[in-house]
């Protein structure tokens, strides 16, 4: 079930981006993206689970250069969240490789697959909704301090939380 | 690095992106992953509180013998979404797969909600030694591992593995000086008894059956009596040579692990016959376990010979350190060697210092030529040399009246005590058996 996931979100970010670049009419870049759903899908068979934070940052990467230049913002958000989901359901699939044939992993996989789908759908929810929504605007100056502001205010919320 | 790092270090490296080329859709890619981070760190568990209990199917038993452990961890916290449980086995102890269940492992992945138990059983065997299982080790995972704190839970058990102890009946052994409790060493003193000792003249009391009456008919003036050899039970002391170098060969071959055997069969038969029996491990210390009588003893040997290394150590390199004052005067030594040159001066000196001594020992010589090619000329000759000088040592310390038994360790020990050493008592010729 988790490897079925797995495939499916390496795909979901790697052929949204494709998609993205294609067009926006970069269409060198697809056959690489595609090449790395390839090489990330090897790397997990062959157990090389590290490869799975590499593939995250290219793709974040990947999606950032598609932002710089203008490419479709929602095929990228795809990208990203595809790759946010192959990232956790590499590490997921790794952990249970350490499940005994007698544990009862398949209750856990479904628990872990509905909790991080929502978690990915409500983090592209909100993504979009970013996007598509958009306030008079700010002056720059205005929109710096907002935006410090919220990365103090996150990371003082990640130090309560992890408290 | 820590999944929750990576994480913050691209959500911030996307917020700084955004800030330098104001572009909201930067914090936009972010929001997943912060969303991600939050969910992840607003369900982890408040509090980890994990215990477990151990249960040991045996707690000795013999070399590669099977033991089931089962293990019982109870989560009296909050409820854990993904808990990696795995015991921490002593190192020396492997885990089976036993045919008739093939998955049991000692490693689990489970859910464990609020005060819900969850056992697991596995099976280890290990080669001889003490095994201490101290705690197992917890890696709870919060819902998206975003934190995954690693906890000890404390589960203590003991396991001991003592060598094999091959039931040795009857071990000859003549010290000079016995306790004064009966048993089955000649105590080179007339008595009670059941071996003939001499003819005394007979004395009022004596049974009418000890009369010799072949000695009373030669002589008109007074009866004469059989006396008999009386039979007690002497102090022995055991001392089990653990030296590196006189027991292990090249290859990591070790003749260690027969002496253990050899020293434990000793020990065994002398206390079962009501001796005083103590144990002294020569090695890179001095193990000592103090003489008692009995079963209890018996264990307490045990637990030293589960316990015993081979060890190297500068100071006790040689036998010079024997503490003698450990073992009573003109009592019964038994060294279990295999003995090297060195050891020859030492031991005639244990002898003139009036202890009865009998060396056991495992034939270094056969065991190193057992595993080296017999069609190698020069390991050939190089063996007719070694045995050569392992004769003649043990010929020297014969002639300085040391018992020497020799032993191939081919050849079971307990064939070979009762060869050498099994001198039937004679209660067993009278009874015809």
């Amino acid at each position: 079930m988790t490897i079925i996931a797995l495939i499916l979100s390496i795909l979901l970010g790697t052929v949204s981006l494709a998609m993205g670049y294609s067009q926006a009419g970069a269409t060198d870049y697809p056959r690489w993206f595609l090449l790395l759903a390839g090489f990330w899908l090897i790397a997990h068979f062959r157990k090389w689970y590290w490869f799975a934070s590499i593939g995250l940052l290219a793709v974040i990467i990947a999606a950032a250069y598609g932002v710089w230049h203008g490419f479709p913002t929602v095929w990228m958000l795809l990208g990203a969240v595809g790759g946010l989901l192959s990232w956790d359901l590499s590490d997921f699939a790794r952990r249970l490789s350490y499940a005994s044939p007698m544990d009862d992993t398949r209750d856990m996989e479904r628990r872990h697959l509905e909790r991080v789908g929502i978690v990915a759908a409500l983090g592209l929810g909100l993504a979009l909704l970013s996007v598509f929504v958009h306030f008079q605007r700010l002056a720059f100056e205005v929109a710096v301090v907002l935006v410090l502001l919220a990365a103090l205010g996150l990371t003082r919320l990640v130090i309560g939380l992890r408290k | 690095m820590s999944r929750s790092i990576l994480l913050s270090l691209f959500t911030y490296a996307l917020l700084l992106v955004g800030i330098v080329t104001t572009q909201g859709a930067y914090l936009a890619l972010a929001l997943p992953l912060v969303t991600y981070l939050l969910v992840g760190y607003l369900y982890t568990p408040e509090k980890i509180q994990l215990e477990a209990t151990r249960q040991l199917s045996a707690e000795r038993t013999s070399p590669n013998s099977d033991v089931d452990v089962t293990v019982t961890v109870t989560n009296r916290g909050s409820s854990l979404e993904e808990v990696l449980l795995e015991d921490i086995l002593p190192a020396g102890l492997t885990v089976r797969s036993a045919p008739s269940s093939p998955l049991r492992t000692s490693r689990h992945l489970l859910r464990l909600a609020r005060g819900e138990s969850y056992t697991f059983a596995y099976t280890v065997s290990g080669p001889r030694g003490a095994y201490v299982f101290e705690a197992l080790a917890a890696q709870v995972n919060s819902h998206l591992a975003v934190s995954r704190p690693r906890v000890r839970v404390e589960a203590p058990g003991r396991l001991f593995v003592f060598p094999p102890v091959r039931r040795v009946r009857h071990i000859a052994i003549r010290p000079r000086r016995t306790r004064v409790y009966a048993g089955m060493i000649p105590a080179r003193a007339g008595g009670a008894g059941t071996e003939f000792f001499g003819v005394r003249e007979y004395q009022p009391g004596d049974s009418p059956h000890s009369i010799n009456w072949r000695a009373s008919a030669r002589y008109i003036d007074a009866l004469y009596a059989n006396e008999y050899q009386q039979e007690r039970v002497a102090d022995v002391g055991i001392l089990l040579d653990g030296r590196l170098r006189t027991n292990e060969f090249a290859g990591g071959h070790s003749l260690f692990e027969y002496s253990v055997q050899a020293a434990a069969s000793i020990a065994d038969v002398l206390l079962s016959q009501g001796n005083r029996v103590g144990l002294l491990l020569y090695a890179s210390y001095l193990g000592w376990t103090l003489p008692g009588y009995g079963k209890i003893q018996r264990e307490r040997i045990l637990h030293a010979l589960a316990n015993a290394k081979a060890e190297d150590s500068q100071v006790f390199s040689d036998l010079e350190y024997i503490p003698t004052r450990l073992f009573p005067p003109k009592s019964q030594i038994i060294f279990v060697s295999p003995l090297t040159e060195d050891d020859l001066k030492p031991l005639i000196q244990l002898r003139a210092q009036g202890y009865d001594v009998l060396v056991v020992s495992p034939n270094p010589v056969k065991f190193e030529l057992s595993y080296l090619s017999s069609s190698n000329p020069d390991v050939e000759l190089a063996g007719r040399v070694v045995r050569m000088e392992r004769l003649l040592l043990l010929q020297r310390l014969q002639r300085a009246n040391i018992h020497v038994l020799d032993w191939d360790v081919d050849e079971p020990f307990d064939l070979l005590v009762k060869r050498r050493l099994g001198r039937a008592p004679i209660w067993l010729h009278t009874t015809g058996r």
